[in-house]
């Protein structure tokens, strides 16, 4: 009797303790793989024998949460700056160590570790017990031996900004936006409209021209006020070092979403499932899949720096002055005449507002109960209305309620006009008349104080068809 | 051993005295001291309160120990007191706690009204609350009216927008209007002791006189949804001018047309 | 006082009647019995699981606020949701955590364990009836338990792994009215308002059967005034959930008819709780016209006398409990029964002590506060009635007591932070922050379960013919109390510092950052507290077959039970029991005639011996 109780307790104390060790063992965010990879054949996701397939790839360049890792090309902050050891004495435990900045950089304020790149003791992470920025002299422990000699290369703080980056983005943002930036976190799936997914690296509300990405400036904009009318809340109480770690956390992770993307596009015609099961009728998987490894040997390597010339490419052009819309002429006064002359513009065949926006721009024009084709796959939507780039029904916005997702300033409304918002249907319109598009932010701001909706008339003054010819305007 | 329990009964109370003792120098108290007036007269009743609360606890906590040290020192074999009761101890304890509780009701009928009656709002108050603070999920949207007018309860044209900051005139009375978007939240001001839940379809009006010009946290204190503890917001008070100044700000980026050398264009 | 004649033809008719000799099956023994004692033990099992679970959530609340953003052991891995996250939870994830936590430990755990369980075995014991007036009604009252806790079961996976009912135990609209206001407010709140429904079914079938019981079957001789206070505390509480219960079903079918469409698309909105025009989550705008302020005073006019129904039962055991291990009369007798009767009428007209803030109109505040000062007045009385008990006793050391005493000294705490928020100004600064979730885990945990405690201790014997082991129960004594006081009490000054209730995430505001090391302090001594609770559950079930065994009256108290059998069989008493005194005369001329510190009340008056006249 006594020993099968004895046996009960023990097997309960045991059943008990592998629940809480098992629970308790160490548990690694990751990176999710998105779905159109997944549609690859799994050699191209993992490679064969020694070329790697999309996911090392992956591993390769961006590393995982844990650590991350920096591929130089991307146009990224990733903190700290790069350093030659000019004299080093040891002292004891520790050492005295003088450092002279690389070639254009600049050291940090406050520096808590360096990474030693080159020497004796390459590889290795010393913590900097005291640090001055503006002579570069500093104390290093935690040596265990090791020395460093004058014309080592390290890395001062190298990744503090990413990595800062990286734990205030898992804290606040990744709960909605997914470890990975693709916009399914665990909250995701009960907003509307869902959060972004960076990984086609298209950001809606900017300040750039419709043909340029999201510049750093806009993102921080984002993260200060929020987007109104979502659940995207402002972050105005950060602080400004804390805003701009997440800004390049995220762009980082949306290049990692892209680099992703444009290496998929690259294999899917021909590696995809169902490329592969088409192709089988007439071929053997075993030639297929050597197919597959000369091209990941020979051809994916080139394909790969290509990718990262294009990201860096456009992801510095958007943060360039010449990324930026500056309207050529300041806002038109808002007058009776301009919101008429706006009004005008809204109904006018050339422009359409009323198709997608409606007649008194309640959002309800015809296009949004139409059933729209997906452009890329042209299967009509299930759902009738607008979609955007993400797949997400995406209707046009009810101009009377007065909230403006992309912020109230005039120079704003002029960009949603001039760049269209990327990734939904509102196109570009920067064809037209920067003083027309003035006319129309006027119209457009007034609209939810009007009388009764559709209150607003037409001109009084016959419209000038000057809306036909495509104005050069400056800044574009 | 029965010792051990008597001495257990009367540590552990110590222990918490000690803890509140020490809790203030470890600034496990009060945010700071109250920065508004209303502020004032909240801690103040705290503190009688905790005078009196204090004083009870020790008292009676310091009986039941002294109950148990009876039994453990009671000789073997004496009998334990067989008594009902006593009728004078019943009156005489519930006539005192009655008077101290009823004393402590009657002080704080007037810091109560000066909170929440509108008849009992400063005068200057009552004319136009300085800004609408709304309440939504995540965040504190703000609205000023157009500097020079009065705010009304629905936006104006020239109504300035901003979130999750407030700028009020310290040292002055202040009303906001606060609503909510959508469901419950509550304005909670903790340096100022400033406390009032938003309720959907109301519009419910909070006063308060800031004594130091400074920034103040603000934050959701009814739950809201899963954000509820994202809504970090603020307050600054500022010199009636200084307040000026930022709303002429505000008005000039609002109007921002991307034009560096331009005029700001004016809205009529 | 006058002599009663002993009825006991009568009695002993009534009980050949009513039970005839038919064989009962295993399942209608033990499974859908209508004996009262074993719906008690069933009752008192469930409560002792599902306190288990509801202690689980709660320390998964400690941990996220210990560990913010860290992987949570167990839970990290359990739902494939938190993998990408490193185990890490999400915000409405915690929502849920502490929404279930209260509504399992509110309403699956203190109602059931102190009405339920005790109240449904003492009842007919201790006043000498054989039975429940309705055993059927009893028998559905348990069962009735199981599809609440399948509904609230149901209720954490219904709208999705992180779905579960999220918007607390409150359940306040708009937030749980609307559909698009919280993941939760989909599916599973529906189904947490059905569980609550059937729980309040299970409460008022007990209820209705404990009022008959107490005042239609009581032995010969038991006067109202001689019934234990433990009887006069469930009779009290019995009292509140009539009247109280109907509000809280009527305000939850009202929310049920305004969210129904949710799980039923062509069936009734109703917008009770929803004004106009409101949007949320990008839905169409509400169409409204109701005020969300309608729940709270409803749904607040319920929970409020719940919480002394939480509490009454525990008051009246420990006060039978203390007099008998210090084997002494009760202090203040009728002083401490009109206090329950006080506390219980007052506690219907306190219940805007809730919503101070909430934006009601001032003037119902002031009246609110005037009453619920008052309401402090006969808490009071009672704790100095148990001192004056304990005092100059000749107090049994063993674990009934301490968590009696404990009982008793902690009480005192919650009851003088309840001061405190009495106090409207002093309310506003402390409403919905820490400060009000220690007040009552301090009156709910402290005092409610402590004396549970004690009376599982105390009452085991007569429930099963054994003995729980003293020793571990005074180590399970020692570890609850300190992990009890240590997460709890520093709740105070967390309140006080102004650390709101219900965030999953405090030191995101800078003037919170400093409290993480004392949050760390508190989830340790949860986690002990929690873990040391095996120790009662293993103390428990171990001694139900193996512990050692007793009589029918081991501690040598004096109530009618422990005239019965240990356990009592069928009919519960062997000799139709008679009462002639009160129910607390220890230690008194009578039980010194005998040779003893106690006298049952079932016992004869010893011959010469001069009882004192009316001594209440």
């Amino acid at each position: 009797m006594k020993s099968h109780v004895a046996w009960l307790k023990r097997a309960g104390i045991a059943g008990l303790l592998s629940i809480v060790v098992s629970g308790c063992s160490d548990n690694n965010s990751s990176f999710s793989i998105s779905d159109r990879t997944r549609s690859l054949i799994p050699e191209a996701q993992t490679g064969v024998s020694e070329a790697p397939g999309v996911v090392k790839l992956l591993d390769e360049k961006f590393g995982d949460p844990q650590t991350l890792k920096a591929w130089s090309k991307l146009p990224v902050q990733w903190g700290g700056a790069s350093a030659k050891v000019e004299v080093f004495a040891a002292d004891g435990a520790d050492a005295k160590v003088k450092f002279v900045a690389g070639e254009g950089q600049t050291f940090p304020e406050k520096a808590t570790f360096v990474n030693v790149v080159t020497g004796a003791g390459a590889g290795r992470t010393l913590q900097l017990s005291s640090w001055d920025a503006a002579t570069g002299e500093a104390v290093l422990t935690g040596l265990g031996g090791a020395t460093l000699a004058a014309g080592d290369t390290c890395s001062i703080d190298g990744g503090a900004v990413i990595q800062s980056g990286r734990v205030l983005y898992m804290r606040h943002c990744s709960h909605c936006h997914g470890t990975a930036g693709d916009g399914n976190g665990p909250t995701a799936q009960y907003l509307y409209p869902r959060p972004r997914d960076y990984r086609h690296g298209v950001f809606k509300f900017t300040s750039t021209n419709d043909m340029s990405k999201v510049s750093r400036e806009d993102l921080l904009r984002v993260l200060r006020y929020g987007i109104p009318g979502t659940y995207m809340p402002s972050f105005l109480l950060m602080k400004d070092e804390e805003l701009t770690a997440i800004v390049e956390y995220v762009r980082f992770l949306s290049m990692r979403g892209e680099f992703e993307r444009k290496l998929v596009n690259e294999l899917a015609s021909d590696y995809s499932e169902e490329a592969v099961e088409s192709r089988l009728k007439d071929e053997q998987r075993a030639d297929i899949v050597g197919e597959l490894a000369k091209f990941l040997a020979e051809d994916v390597p080139g394909v790969v720096d290509g990718i990262g010339a294009e990201l860096e490419e456009s992801w510095v052009a958007a943060d360039s002055d010449e990324a930026k819309i500056v309207p050529s002429v300041p806002r038109v006064p808002d007058s009776e005449e301009s919101r008429r002359r706006g009004r005008e513009l809204y109904l006018s065949k050339t422009l359409n507002c009323a198709d997608c926006h409606g007649i008194d721009g309640a959002g309800n024009g015809p296009q949004t109960v139409a059933f729209e084709k997906n452009p890329i796959t042209n299967v009509p939507y299930d759902e009738p209305g607008l979609h955007d780039v993400w797949d997400n029904l995406n209707q046009p916005r009810n101009l009377h309620t007065g909230i403006f997702r992309g912020g109230r300033r005039p120079i704003d409304l002029f960009c949603r006009i001039h760049a269209g918002i990327k990734g939904s249907r509102m196109p570009s319109f920067k064809n037209t008349p920067h003083e027309d598009i003035w006319h129309i932010v006027n119209y457009v701001l007034s609209i939810p104080f009007e009388p009764e909706p559709g209150a607003t008339g037409v001109a009084s003054a016959p419209a000038a068809p000057a809306t036909e010819a495509a104005a050069p305007a400056a800044g574009e | 051993m029965k010792k051990f329990w008597a001495l257990f009964f009367w540590f552990w109370p110590l222990v918490a005295l000690y803890v509140c003792l020490i809790a203030p120098g470890n600034n496990w108290w009060f945010p700071s001291k109250p920065l508004s007036t209303m502020g004032h007269q909240i801690d103040g009743l705290f503190y009688l309160i905790l005078i009196i609360v204090t004083v009870t606890f020790v008292g009676t906590e310091f009986a039941l120990g002294y109950a148990l040290w009876m039994g453990a020192t009671k000789e073997p074999g004496r009998r334990a007191w067989f008594s009902h009761g006593s009728h004078k101890l019943e009156v005489v304890w519930t006539i005192v706690p009655a008077f101290v509780l009823v004393f402590i009701s009657l002080t704080q009928l007037d810091v109560l009204a000066d909170i929440r009656v509108l008849a009992r709002f400063p005068e200057s108050v009552k004319e136009a609350p300085v800004a609408e603070v709304m309440a939504r999920q995540f965040e504190w949207r703000i609205r000023y009216p157009k500097p020079g007018t009065e705010l009304m309860t629905s936006p104006q044209p020239g109504d300035l927008y901003f979130v999750n900051e407030v700028h009020v005139p310290a040292t002055v009375p202040t009303m906001i209007n606060l609503r909510t978007q959508d469901v419950q939240h509550a304005f909670f001001v903790p340096r100022l002791r400033v406390k009032q839940d938003a309720v959907p379809g109301l519009i419910i009006p909070v006063w308060f006189e800031i004594e130091e010009a400074g920034e103040y946290e603000l934050l959701c204190a009814e739950l809201c949804g899963w954000g509820h503890y994202k809504m970090k917001a603020r307050i600054i008070a500022d010199s009636p001018e200084g307040v000026s100044a930022y709303l002429t700000r505000l008005e000039r980026e609002q109007n921002e047309d991307g034009v560096q050398e331009a005029e700001t264009a004016s809205v009529k | 006082m006058a002599t009663i004649t002993p009825a006991l033809e009568t009695h002993g008719h009534e009980h050949e009647h009513a039970h005839g000799h038919h064989e009962q099956t295993f399942i209608q023994k033990y499974v859908f019995s209508t004996d009262h004692k074993v719906i008690g033990i069933q009752f008192l099992i469930t409560t002792l699981l599902m306190l288990m679970v509801g202690g689980a959530l709660a320390l998964a609340v400690r941990w996220q606020l210990a560990f913010p953003w860290e992987n949570m052991p167990i839970v990290g891995k359990l739902f494939g949701v938190f993998q990408g996250e490193g185990g890490q939870i999400s915000p409405e994830f915690y929502t849920m955590l502490f929404t279930m936590h209260a509504s399992v430990m509110i309403f699956l755990v203190i109602i059931p364990v102190l009405a339920g369980a005790f109240g449904n075995f003492l009842i007919p014991l201790q006043i000498g009836a054989d039975d429940m007036a309705f055993p059927v009604l009893n028998m559905l009252s348990y069962w009735f338990m199981w599809p609440a806790i399948f509904c609230f079961g149901y209720s954490f996976i219904a709208g999705g792994a992180t779905a579960g009912p999220a918007n607390g135990w409150t359940s306040y609209p708009v937030l749980s009215d609307i559909a698009s206001a919280s993941p939760s407010s989909g599916e599973a709140q529906t189904w947490w308002l059905f569980g609550l429904t059937l729980v309040g079914v299970s409460s008022m079938m007990g209820s209705v059967n404990y009022m008959t019981t107490i005042i239609n079957m009581r032995a010969p001789g038991m006067t109202l005034f001689r019934m234990p206070l433990t009887i006069w505390s469930m009779f009290i509480t019995a009292i509140l959930q009539a009247f109280a219960l109907p509000v809280l079903t009527a305000a939850g079918f009202m929310l049920v008819f305004d969210r129904l469409h949710t799980l039923i698309p062509t069936s009734i909105h109703s917008v009770f709780f929803v004004p106009a025009g409101l949007v949320v989550n990008n839905a169409a705008p509400t169409v409204g016209g109701g005020q969300p302020l309608l729940w709270q005073h409803l749904f607040w006019f319920y929970s409020h006398p719940a919480v002394y129904i939480m509490l009454l039962p525990a008051m009246g055991m420990v006060s039978d409990m203390l007099a008998c291990m210090c084997r002494k009369p009760v202090f203040g007798y009728k002083p401490m029964v009109y206090s329950m009767a006080a506390i219980a009428g007052l506690g219907f007209i306190v219940w805007g002590h809730h919503m101070f803030t909430s934006g009601m109109n001032p003037a119902l505040g002031m009246t609110f506060m005037t009453s619920t000062m008052m309401i402090a007045l006969p808490s009071a009385i009672k704790v100095f009635n148990w001192i004056g008990t304990i005092w100059d006793g000749d107090i049994q050391f063993n674990a009934v007591f301490l968590n009696c005493a404990a009982f008793v000294a902690l009480f005192i705490v919650g009851g003088l932070s309840g001061i405190f928020m009495a106090a409207v100004p002093v309310d506003i600064y402390f409403h919905d922050t820490y400060f009000i979730v220690a007040h009552f885990h301090y009156v709910l945990f402290g005092a409610t379960l402590f004396g549970v405690f004690a009376g599982v201790q105390f009452w085991f014997p007569k429930m099963f013919g054994r003995q729980m082991h003293d020793g571990v129960q005074k180590v399970h004594f020692v570890l609850t109390f300190i992990g009890m006081n240590g997460t709890f009490f520093p709740m105070h000054l967390l309140g006080i510092a102004g650390m709101p209730r219900r965030y999953a995430d405090p030191y995101l505001h800078g003037y919170l950052e400093h409290l993480l090391p004392m949050n760390q302090f508190m989830t340790i001594s949860a986690i002990i507290m929690g873990f040391a609770q095996f120790l009662l559950l293993g103390n428990f079930f171990y001694s139900m077959f193996y512990g050692k065994k007793v009589g029918r009256n081991p501690w040598g108290a004096n109530g009618l039970e422990w005239s019965a059998p240990s356990p009592p069989g069928h009919g519960n008493f062997d000799v139709p029991p008679v009462c002639y005194r009160g129910p607390y005369e220890y230690s008194g001329p009578e039980s010194e005639a005998l040779g003893q510190d106690f006298i049952l009340q079932t016992t004869a008056p010893p011959a010469g011996v001069k009882v004192a006249s009316a001594h209440h």
